[in-house]
């Protein structure tokens, strides 16, 4: 770790310093590559899951090297050890859970203003639940009692049983990842779009379960199958490769994904402490553009632009090599190139092409959208971790404080302007809101830009 | 002749007591007692230790879970072996990193026809190999594996029609009674129930069923499974060497070439600069000077190994231990001479003994935490990062809380044998000291730790022990760089080989601390003055 | 005024009707250079004597004074050696040594140190064993390095507390000489513990019988007029040893029937003082 000798009035001349520089690169292209960096050795810090490929393609592939950066790729144990380091400085930068850097900066949790300036993916988890629920969700629905049944599948045939437990005085336990994970709003969407309760949380009950007719619990992914099989939940929502090994360990069988509940949903960001980017604005801009690039090689496909089916994405084979590196995912490669090349075995015996089901680059996936904070936001005071009603404008004033599009502007324009990425990769006019859609698993449609009311378009949770 | 004695005396104070009868038989002194303990200490552990590698062997494939295989031992050495060529490679990296543009030019050619041998034989024959093994795969399959698969198949396809047709005769018979025919009707109804019980029955059988059918189903036939595990390993060199190649011809010093290249470019455009220019090229002049010598100091970030993670650990360890000893002798002391202190400390060792380091770490955490708000300017983390062993290891917050942890959990046996061996000294012995009016300083310092030594040792071997067996939890809550982050690591990697590493793991581990243990033993014997010192 | 001199002591444990006497109201003078030989019982406390005589412990009534000055606290001048040898286990015979020459003579420099304790160390036929442990010695060696280490600190008297009773009958002869040896040649006042009335007649000047404790108190002097240098061999042919030695046993013995017509369970009580002034010791010793 080096020492950072800079003292504060040093520091605001190199700011001013970085924005001749910046002003200089707008005007001469030719100096663009020349990022005049604060700091060039980094730790970023991921957790064993496919979707931290942007970090270590970028590493790996050499896009930090091309920035000047010597960056350590560094696996954490969990998600709130992650958090903490980031905090801590111990790492300079992280893979997180999109609710993370909100969550962190309003203060639910441990409080700390993380910023993010990229999504990483798009996509990735599924609801796996186990064979003895399976089988009673096909009693109750015969039509999934085939060989491949049709999708999306939904929570209705699964009310049964938990009505039927509730009966016998028990509740249904599912597993999640974090409190503030998408999958814990995600398996929360699922059940509630069928009228299941998945509880909720309030000031005194941190475990989100009051009301809950399902009840969900924190479970790190790897641990996912061991207690599903060990019976100590029937269920959990957890992204790759916690759900194909279940499927290649016939503990349980994966129902939906969560492209099926909200087609191309946010899934991981890039977070750093708004003190990190503050004081290493030029570092900041070179790791996004790094991670930009990371980004489109994972996308790459044989032609530009031509892309049907998973198997076109060329470069996805080496990165799911690449990933089970034991430093890496370390998962075995036949398990991680599944639903790295666009395949999702479902059962044994249904095996389906999934072309989106890790999005990288594709859909304007990495620009980081308000209306994506704004959602996580809303899901937040939905089930009651906002314990109070907020109004609109908070929602919106707090998404900018935490998705910072300005940044990666910034380093797509260098991209751009050194000839790496097309202009029709980046959406450069927007405002940051995605165009309301009502892709989700219960067409209920959602606009970044009203969040009030879409809070109030749900039957289950806080309306307001 | 006194080359031998002091060959023995070596033996017996390196604590090797074990080879005690080797030299004694190499001198021809009594070799039949000699050889007697040589079976008896040597070969007999030895034989044991084959036989449970042999149980091994035979025991690993038969216990088969859904979670996985237990492996063999030769699948734990080549885990090992992997675990060692990952190092390497890093390593490899690290130096092609730096090497000057001769020495990366000669390892460059070398690592291209590597990969060229790679992609263009041996992984096509691989593939071959492959190929013909899967035609054989499936003869073995049919053969060994398909007529299981169909006996419970058909097992099953008994006890669904056996069910389906009990239930259909039922319904037949439910049809036939006459409304008011009571008996057959309370007849239907005990039917009814006998045919519930038994399909509980049929359905846990069922599920026994399908559990023995996946696991033949997922049975691997061994020699393709090896096959595709030697292609694996030829992926992944694949893989290491086209980094490799990169590293090679992008690094350290092309980069600073490249840069320097650039720099006569812009000490000549501002030396040619116009009044207006003149103070940005300047700046930029600078700048790349500075980039260079940035550039001419960096080092490839290569991924934390575990060799070099067992050497944090063992770091992390003594730092720990060392800790614990500070503390621990001065307060064992003072219980050991005051009875009044001893009281005032017993409820605080009877409370603490006992917590375990998962409930230490978190509090150690936040105590670390606080003292070192930010680890990158840090008077107290910059100052141990500049002592000389620790500059190689980046201590950080975590490293110091798993420190602190291995120090609270290990100090209580150091403290009470200290207490023990100061309270136990021997009377006569302070009467030595009253005798010649020696004062508290000199007593401490001449009778009192001396006396108290060999206790004091055996606390600190006991200390080292437990302190080795809580660091590896410490770390992997800490998520400190070392030995219980690549558990965690590994475990979390989900993987066929994950295993075969905690395999690999648990020898290393068990080998460390029978290391630390014997090194402690030897400190133990140098101090003690009697002859009991123990030797096991 | 004599060299050493107890005047009115008794030592007693307890309170009140728990009261134990263990010495009452003894009275002893003992002229420089004289060797005195207190010979009683175990159990008649000789143990609390010498303690006494050494400052480990103060009387509860009376004087323990030395060349007039009250003794109330062990010092080198106050040469004891331990019944049990007392070396500490870690050193060597020389660092032994070391340790209390050092503290007794801090002014010496280190070569004049090392002759110093050669010196000793000679006297009492250690020197090959000079650099070995304790416990690489016998018994006998271990207490004459403890007698060196007494020697070395020249105190003005030597107590002996049964130096001999813990070895053969061999060795503690061979001993006995050495120590009468060297006290002819070095002049100084002994007092000598025992339990063993050969040993007494042919070491002392003088010896006094302890009465049997508790309440012990001393009897009459016996004086020894036997000439010095005393050889062993000839003493033994000698009428007025046998004498001496017959008288003092036959008193003795008186003592002990009387004692046991009296009282019945006085022998067994001896053990526990003992221990508890071990106790005493230490305690004093940490405060």
């Amino acid at each position: 770790m080096k020492k950072n000798i800079i003292n504060k009035k040093y520091k605001f001349g190199l700011k001013i310093l970085s924005a001749i520089a910046l002003f200089i690169i707008a005007d001469q292209p030719g100096f663009s590559q020349e990022l005049d960096l604060e700091k060039e050795e980094l730790k970023f810090g991921f957790i064993k899951l496919t979707d931290c490929a942007p970090i270590v393609i970028a590493k790996e592939k050499g896009f930090f090297e091309d920035e000047g950066l010597q960056v350590e790729v560094v696996a954490q144990p969990n998600w709130k050890t992650l958090l903490d380091n980031v905090i801590n400085g111990d790492l300079d930068g992280a893979h997180m859970l999109s609710g993370q850097p909100i969550a962190a900066t309003i203060g639910f949790g441990t409080k700390a203003h993380i910023i993010t300036a990229f999504t990483m993916d798009l996509n990735g988890n599924g609801i796996t639940v186990a064979n003895s629920i399976w089988d009673q969700m096909k009693e109750n629905d015969p039509e999934l009692d085939k060989d491949k049944p049709k999708h999306p599948i939904t929570a209705d045939s699964l009310k049964p049983i938990v009505q039927e437990k509730l009966d016998e005085g028990e509740k249904l336990q599912m597993g999640m990842v974090f409190p503030v994970s998408t999958h814990n709003y995600e398996l929360r969407y699922w059940l509630a779009s069928a009228g299941i309760h998945p509880g909720m949380y309030t000031k005194t009950d941190i475990g989100g379960r009051t009301d809950a007719e399902v009840e969900l619990s924190v479970t790190p992914p790897p641990m996912m199958p061991a207690t599903l099989e060990a019976g100590n939940i029937q269920g959990y929502c957890v992204g790759e490769p916690w759900n194909q090994q279940a499927v290649a360990k016939n503990i349980g069988v994966p129902v939906t994904t969560n492209y099926d509940i909200w087609k191309n949903n946010p899934e991981k960001v890039f977070g750093v402490t708004k003190e990190w980017a503050d004081e290493n604005p030029n570092t900041h801009l070179a790791v996004i553009k790094a991670l930009i690039r990371a980004g489109q090689w994972l996308d790459a496909t044989k032609k530009k632009g031509i892309f049907r089916r998973g198997l076109d994405l060329v470069n996805r084979k080496e990165a799911a090599r690449i990933l089970s590196q034991p430093n890496y995912v370390g998962a075995d490669y036949e398990v991680i190139k599944n639903s790295m090349t666009g395949f999702f075995y479902f059962q044994k015996s249904d095996k389906r092409e999934m072309p989106d089901f890790n999005v990288f680059y594709r859909y304007y996936c990495t620009y980081p959208w308000y209306s994506d904070g704004i959602w996580f936001l809303t899901q937040m005071r939905r089930w009651g971790q906002i314990t109070e009603a907020k109004p609109a404008e908070w929602y919106h004033k707090t998404a900018k404080e935490v998705y910072r599009p300005d940044i990666y502007l910034k380093a797509a324009k260098i991209l751009l302007d050194e000839g790496k990425i097309d202009k029709s990769d980046i959406p450069w006019g927007t405002d940051g809101y995605k165009p309301a859609t009502s892709e989700f698993i219960d067409g209920i449609p959602y606009n970044g830009k009203n969040p009030l009311s879409y809070l109030k378009s749900h039957k289950i949770g806080h309306k307001f | 002749m006194k080359l031998k004695h002091r060959i023995y005396k070596l033996i017996d104070i390196s604590g090797l007591q074990l080879f005690d009868p080797v030299a004694r038989l190499f001198f021809r002194e009594e070799p039949q007692v000699q050889i007697k303990r040589i079976t008896q200490f040597i070969v007999i552990p030895i034989l044991a230790f084959g036989l449970f590698l042999l149980v091994w062997q035979i025991m690993a494939p038969r216990h088969t879970t859904k979670s996985g295989e237990v492996p063999k031992p030769g699948r734990v050495l080549d885990a090992a072996k992997g675990i060692w060529t990952f190092h390497n490679r890093e390593k490899e990296k690290s130096i092609a990193f730096i090497a000057s543009s001769d020495e990366a030019n000669k390892i460059l050619d070398n690592a291209k026809n590597r990969l060229e041998e790679i992609e263009s034989s041996l992984i096509p024959a691989q593939d071959e190999t492959i190929a013909n093994l899967e035609i054989l795969e499936q003869e073995w399959r049919d053969k060994n594996i398909s007529p299981k698969i169909k006996k419970a198949a058909n097992i099953e396809y008994e006890i669904n029609s056996k069910q389906n047709s009990l239930k259909t005769e039922l319904e037949e018979l439910a049809g036939s009674i006459k409304a008011n025919d009571k008996n057959a009707k309370e007849e239907l109804v005990l039917r009814l129930e006998k045919l519930e019980l038994q399909k509980s029955k049929w359905k846990i059988e069922l599920a026994e069923l399908k559990g023995t059918i996946s696991i033949l189903e997922s049975k691997k036939y061994p020699l393709l499974e090896r096959a595709q595990r030697k292609k694996d390993r030829l992926e992944e060199e694949k893989q290491y060497l086209s980094v490799y190649i990169g590293i090679l011809t992008k690094n350290r010093n092309s980069k600073v070439e490249e840069l320097n290249k650039k720099l006569v470019d812009y000490s000549n455009s501002f030396y040619a600069a116009e009044s207006t220019k003149v103070m940005s090229s300047a700046k930029r002049l600078v700048r790349q000077k500075t980039r260079i010598e940035k550039t001419s100091e960096s080092q490839y970030s290569a991924a934390k190994t575990l060799p070099y993670q067992t050497l944090r650990s063992l770091l992390c360890v003594f730092t720990g231990f060392i800790i614990a000893t500070i503390f621990a002798i001065p307060l064992g002391i003072l219980c050991g001479l005051n009875k009044t202190f001893m009281c005032a400390f017993t409820p605080f060792i009877a409370i603490f003994k006992p917590v375990s380091p998962i409930v230490w770490l978190p509090i150690g955490l936040i105590v670390v935490g606080g003292f070192i708000p930010d680890p990158e300017n840090n008077a107290l983390l910059s100052i141990i990062n500049k002592l000389p062993i620790f500059s190689s290891f980046d201590v950080n917050p975590a490293f110091l809380a798993s420190a602190i942890t291995v120090a609270l959990c290990s100090l209580w046996p150091t403290l009470v044998n200290t207490a023990l061996g100061v309270s136990s000294i021997d009377v006569d012995h302070l009467n030595v000291a009253r005798v010649l009016n020696l004062r508290f300083r000199e007593r401490l310092i001449s009778v009192i730790i001396p006396s108290a030594l060999p206790l004091i040792f055996a606390g600190l071997r006991i200390s080292i022990g437990v302190g080795w067996m809580v660091l590896i939890a410490a770390e992997l809550l800490a998520s400190s760089e070392g030995i219980g982050k690549f558990v965690w690591d590994m475990f979390n990697n989900g993987s066929s080989d994950s295993f075969a590493q905690m395999f690999v793991v648990v020898f290393l581990v068990g080998g460390i601390g029978l290391l630390l243990d014997r090194i402690m033993i030897v400190f133990q014997r140098l101090v003690s003055f009697d002859e009991t010192a123990p030797s096991v | 005024m004599s060299f050493l001199s107890i005047s009115d002591v008794s030592v007693s444990f307890g309170v009140e009707d728990k009261k134990v006497e263990i010495l009452n109201n003894i009275n002893l003078d003992v002229a420089e250079n004289e060797f005195v030989a207190i010979i009683g019982f175990s159990g008649s406390g000789k143990s609390t004597l010498i303690s006494l005589l050494a400052g480990l412990q103060l009387p509860s009534y009376g004087e323990v004074a030395l060349e007039g000055k009250p003794i109330v606290q062990p010092s080198p001048e106050l040469g004891i050696m331990f019944q049990n040898y007392s070396l500490l286990p870690w050193l060597s015979v020389f660092e032994n040594i070391e340790l209390a020459v050092k503290k007794v003579f801090p002014s010496l420099t280190s070569i004049q140190r090392k002759t110093h304790i050669g010196k000793y160390i000679e006297m009492v036929n250690l020197t090959p064993a000079i650099d070995k442990k304790p416990s690489e010695l016998s018994g006998g060696m271990r207490q004459r390095a403890s007698l060196a280490r007494t020697l070395s600190m020249e105190p003005k008297i030597l107590l002996l507390d049964e130096p001999l009773s813990a070895l053969d009958a061999l060795t503690r002869s061979s001993i006995q000489d050495e120590i009468l040896n060297i006290w002819e040649k070095e002049k100084r006042t002994v007092v000598m513990i025992t339990n063993d009335v050969d040993e007494a007649v042919l070491m002392a000047d003088r010896i006094v019988p302890l009465t049997i404790g508790p309440n012990a108190s001393f009897g009459n002097d016996f004086n020894i007029p036997l000439k010095r240098p005393r050889n062993r061999t000839s003493l033994n042919s000698s009428p007025e040893y046998k004498k001496l030695k017959k008288e003092i046993t036959k008193f003795m013995l008186n003592m002990n029937s009387e004692n046991i017509k009296l009282n019945k369970k006085s022998i067994s009580l001896p053990a526990v003082f003992e221990k508890s002034i071990n106790e005493i010791g230490q305690e004093a010793l940490i405060a």
